[in-house]
């Protein structure tokens, strides 16, 4: 079957097979920015913002998201200059081996769109669906922190 | 994983059409998926219900329906259900899977998968939430009535669940245990207590993931509405009651020991915010 989907601000065709996911779907078709990770909506590392909001693409069936809106890691940036986010989470050394990376940077921005001045629990809620096995989960609080000052207008500190 | 036995999706724009294509078999419906593509089975038709209107929370004299294709993010957005007797409901879902979950889960889908696991069935049933479901012609049944009778005919679609208003003086609350925030429940409890007139007048215990789906204890209840007023000692013996209620066993998560010590705290604990609650008059 034929689905029309807007990838990164790129409205496109796919042939996909009726049981496909999002998630396969996404990666055959040159998005590698999409992990696949645990296939069970456990990781977050295969996140996509879908009409804006984060989901675990590796749950959704790309059959029922004909005519709908996705954004991966690749379409955060704006014309080769890093988000705010991307920034500060290389900034705050959030990044080691990375495979995490991209599902934690649509998390926060699902977070930051609808709540511009969360909580430290409020981040740390935003992120709980994004598992990391490098870090301990705190340089990437550190880094929406560092995300959100800068956002706001204020310093680095 | 995608599913290489699935060969059919179709888009009913109506509930006629939806339960005629379910009359196929191996059909069934997807609304927000996470079960179906969990858990595909034998599927190999998939009914997608989110073009059919029943995304929605809406409020009356009766309380608040909720459509059943309403996601758990919109439900935690929403200023009705923050709203509804002190945000008991929204800080259920705030304990519930992870937001990138909670963004594609529906109520609908929620109550029909009824994992055992389930936060929102104790909850659910110590408030008295009715179902709607549809098989030709609509039915609105009690969630109780629901487990026990409906839920396991073949072809019936979920329409909504609707929750009660209270008077002034109702209060409950929800206790969840888990190993992480974002893992699944070891066990869960919910409560609800309405006081009239100083005397306590109704009381719903639950618990769920016992390992088995919620379920309401009725004598742990009956502590409550027989000795009249909330204090802490008849709170520790509705909770001795619970304790001895509770139909408990082991599972991978925890034994059957762990968890009747935690039926006892918890609804120790749900009593004791409940009690708080309506000190405070919330």
């Amino acid at each position: 079957m034929n689905i029309e989907l807007t990838v990164n601000g790129v409205r496109r065709e796919f042939t996909i097979a009726p049981g496909e996911t999002l998630l396969e779907l996404l990666r055959r078709t040159g998005y590698k920015g999409v992990k696949k990770g645990c296939e069970a909506g456990d990781c977050g590392a295969c996140a996509v913002l879908l009409d804006g909001r984060a989901v675990n693409s590796c749950l959704v069936l790309a059959a029922k998201v004909d005519g709908h809106t996705v954004i991966t890691v690749e379409g955060l940036a704006d014309d080769g200059t890093l988000a705010p986010l991307q920034e500060a989470f290389l900034d705050t050394g959030a990044v080691q081996c990375g495979y995490c990376t991209p599902g934690m940077l649509i998390a926060a921005t699902d977070l930051l769109n609808r709540n511009p001045r969360p909580s430290e629990e409020e981040i740390k809620e935003g992120l709980s669906g994004n598992l990391c096995r490098c870090t301990g989960y705190v340089k990437q609080v550190e880094a929406v922190k560092l995300a959100l000052t800068r956002m706001n207008g204020g310093n680095d500190a | 994983m995608s599913l290489p036995k699935v060969s059919e999706f179709v888009r009913p724009t109506d509930l006629a059409a939806a339960l005629h294509e379910l009359e196929s078999v191996n059909a069934r419906i997807v609304a927000g998926g996470i079960d179906v593509v969990l858990f595909p089975g034998d599927t190999t038709k998939l009914v997608d219900i989110s073009g059919i209107p029943l995304s929605g929370i809406n409020s009356d004299a009766e309380g608040i329906v909720i459509g059943a294709t309403t996601t758990m993010t919109a439900l935690i957005e929403s200023p009705l259900i923050a709203d509804y007797l002190g945000g008991v409901v929204t800080t259920m879902l705030h304990h519930l899977a992870s937001p990138l979950q909670r963004n594609l889960a529906t109520i609908g889908g929620t109550l029909i998968s009824a994992h055992p696991w389930s936060d929102v069935i104790p909850l659910f049933l110590v408030l008295g939430a009715r179902v709607s479901y549809y098989d030709g012609t609509e039915h609105t049944v009690p969630i109780a009535q629901f487990y026990a009778e409906s839920m396991f005919r073949q072809r019936i679609i979920l329409t909504a669940v609707r929750l009660p208003a209270f008077p002034p003086g109702t209060a409950a609350a929800f206790i969840k245990f888990s190993r992480t925030a974002f893992d699944i429940a070891v066990l869960n409890c919910a409560a609800l207590v309405q006081i009239t007139a100083g005397r306590c007048t109704a009381a719903r215990i639950a618990v769920g993931g016992a390992p088995q789906r919620g379920y309401l204890l009725p004598h742990a209840g009956e502590v409550l509405t027989k000795s009249g007023a909330l204090t802490a000692e008849i709170i520790a013996s509705a909770a001795r009651t619970a304790r001895d209620e509770a139909d408990i066993s082991d599972d991978m998560r925890a034994s059957a020991a762990y968890r009747r010590n935690l039926v006892e705290v918890g609804v120790q604990r749900a009593l004791g915010q409940i009690k708080d609650k309506l000190e405070a008059g919330v």
